[in-house]
């Protein structure tokens, strides 16, 4: 069997929500940092190797936490927002386990926290699943209505990593403050498209990541609140750093990478929205001329740059691999590659055959126009095309 | 982790011949198995005379193999005689289109268009 791919013009990437390519400017300060003149020394040594680098460190700790409000000693560097949920969901249920297990999430969380969930409950804890509605928003009053005495954190996502769809994180961080449970959010989606602010939204812990906004891959940060100390129990034992809650040398190149990039983002934070939000609704437009198009998700509350859609009576693996021209994705990216369809639109009540006829269109930085409209001429032959080898109706025979 | 194509699957998905069906009519039959629903549905149509299919036409809701098969499916029973038609069987198309092991029940389904198929022949002219 020999594969065969069309290679005529170069893929359209529409897929930040996947990841994002590198900022230029965040590229050239890596390389730097880098170089042999740039800052290999062990941030944690006492040289002036070791200093050189630590300084730098603490520049991006500053960074990252003007990004999003809070103070710079609430910041602790992990390898990206898998493991920041981990660390928080696992580290504060297991430290509170003795005063309650109960914890409460959605069905339409990203793996990273579906599954710390899951291994919770093989530890004994009780999990409230919430189920947004259609439209993909869990109701404050739902969380609510989960929380008992017992309960010792809720995890909620700021936006939805495939549908963009947006939680009101702050009403659902001022009910938990107001019955003193943990609340942690994974910001992987908004960092750079909504503007967050720890204080105001009561968050307690926070998980971001810098390869969704510009930055690099393998670096991602969990803010923490320190006052009052939120307890927390490390997921990795070592050299301490961190205050002991991550261990293990810090990569300096990619933290200083991703300070920038939280910088550059913050400051062209409405720019970028402005731009993205009228290249999104010219996707829209365009899809919806097709006919048997639908949005999945709220049609208002979501972020600028993505457009989950689903298209009727097109069979999702024609359709994707039809479209092999647009780099998009269907599902979640680490779900795709497994028929199944996706579990979020699945909880957003739609059937498997819609769900998997699904696409994920997300832009970002470097999208353009041009780009926006070969992706409609390409959708559109491809489901016009597919559409009309599909049987028309039920033939009588 | 995109699933693999042959080239023919490519080929026939890309440039599929004989796509659509004939209307109702003098020496026309028809064949339908599968669904919307269950992910894989084919429709053939055929054109007969003198005891031979002169023409088919395909329709197909179902991923690329399934898209390769009618349109590899249309050409290949042109010229076929009411018991060839009987006899026809999915091993045919895997031979030819490589069918990875977990799609071969869509197969079937194609099978059992080809046996609706040969069934409104023998309604038509028993
Ligand atoms: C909402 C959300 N959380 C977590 C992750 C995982 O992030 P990382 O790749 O940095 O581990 C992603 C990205 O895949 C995401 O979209």
């Amino acid at each position: 069997m020999t594969p065969s791919h069309k290679s005529s013009s170069p893929a359209i990437y529409l897929d930040y929500a996947a990841t994002t390519p590198v900022d230029p400017r965040v590229a050239e300060l890596m390389i730097e940092c880098l170089r042999p003149e740039g800052a290999h020394g062990n941030p944690s040594s006492g040289h002036t190797f070791g200093t050189r680098a630590r300084s730098m460190i603490e520049k991006a700790r500053q960074q990252v936490a003007a990004a999003i409000g809070a103070r710079p000693e609430c910041i602790i560097w992990t390898s990206g927002a898998t493991e920041s949920d981990n660390l928080a969901i696992l580290g504060v249920a297991r430290f509170h386990a003795d005063r309650g297990r109960h914890v409460v999430t959605s069905r339409t969380e990203h793996k990273a926290v579906v599954d710390a969930f899951k291994q919770l409950e093989k530890e004994g804890f009780e999990v409230t699943w919430l189920k947004p509605g259609t439209d993909g928003i869990v109701r404050p009053e739902q969380v609510r209505e989960a929380l008992r005495p017992e309960t010792q954190l809720v995890s909620l996502m700021h936006v939805n990593n495939e549908t963009g769809v947006i939680q009101d994180v702050a009403a659902i961080g001022a009910i938990c403050r107001e019955r003193g449970v943990a609340f942690h959010v994974d910001a992987a989606q908004s960092a750079g498209k909504l503007p967050i602010n720890v204080e105001a939204m009561n968050i307690d812990l926070l998980s971001l990541t810098a390869h969704k906004a510009y930055g690099p891959k393998g670096i991602g940060v969990l803010y923490i609140r320190r006052r009052p100390p939120l307890g927390l129990r490390p997921i990795s034992y070592g050299g301490g750093q961190e205050t002991g809650l991550r261990s293990g040398t810090l990569p300096t190149h990619q933290i200083v990478g991703m300070g920038l990039a939280f910088e550059i983002g913050e400051r062209e934070r409405e720019a970028d929205v402005t731009r993205l939000s009228a290249l999104r609704e010219r996707l829209l437009k365009g899809l919806l001329a097709i006919g048997g198009v639908e949005l999945n998700g709220h049609p208002t509350e979501r972020v600028a740059g993505v457009l989950n859609v689903c298209f009727h009576n097109v069979e999702g693996e024609s359709l994707r691999f039809g479209l092999r021209e647009l780099a998009v994705s269907s599902g979640s990216a680490c779900a795709s590659g497994s028929d199944e369809a996706s579990y979020v639109l699945r909880a957003l009540g739609r059937s498997d055959q819609l769900a998997q006829s699904s696409i994920r269109f997300s832009l970002g930085r470097f999208t353009t126009e041009d780009d926006v409209d070969r992706a409609i001429a390409i959708v559109s032959r491809e489901v016009g095309r597919l559409r009309a080898l599909a049987p028309t109706s039920t033939p009588t025979p | 982790m995109e699933p693999e194509y042959s080239s023919t699957v490519v080929e026939h998905f890309e440039h599929p011949r004989n796509g659509g069906h004939f209307e109702a009519g003098e020496g026309v039959i028809r064949g339908t198995a599968g669904s919307v629903a269950q992910g894989t549905m084919f429709v053939l149509s055929a054109q007969v005379a003198e005891e031979r299919i002169e023409a088919v036409r395909f329709e197909a809701y179902g991923c690329p193999h399934c898209i390769a098969a009618g349109s590899w499916l249309s050409e290949r029973l042109v010229g076929l005689s009411r018991e060839q038609l009987r006899a026809w069987r999915w091993r045919d198309a895997d031979q030819a289109l490589q069918f990875p092991l977990e799609k071969r029940g869509r197969l079937l389904i194609l099978e059992d268009a080809v046996r609706a198929l040969s069934e409104a022949w023998t309604r038509l002219i028993p």
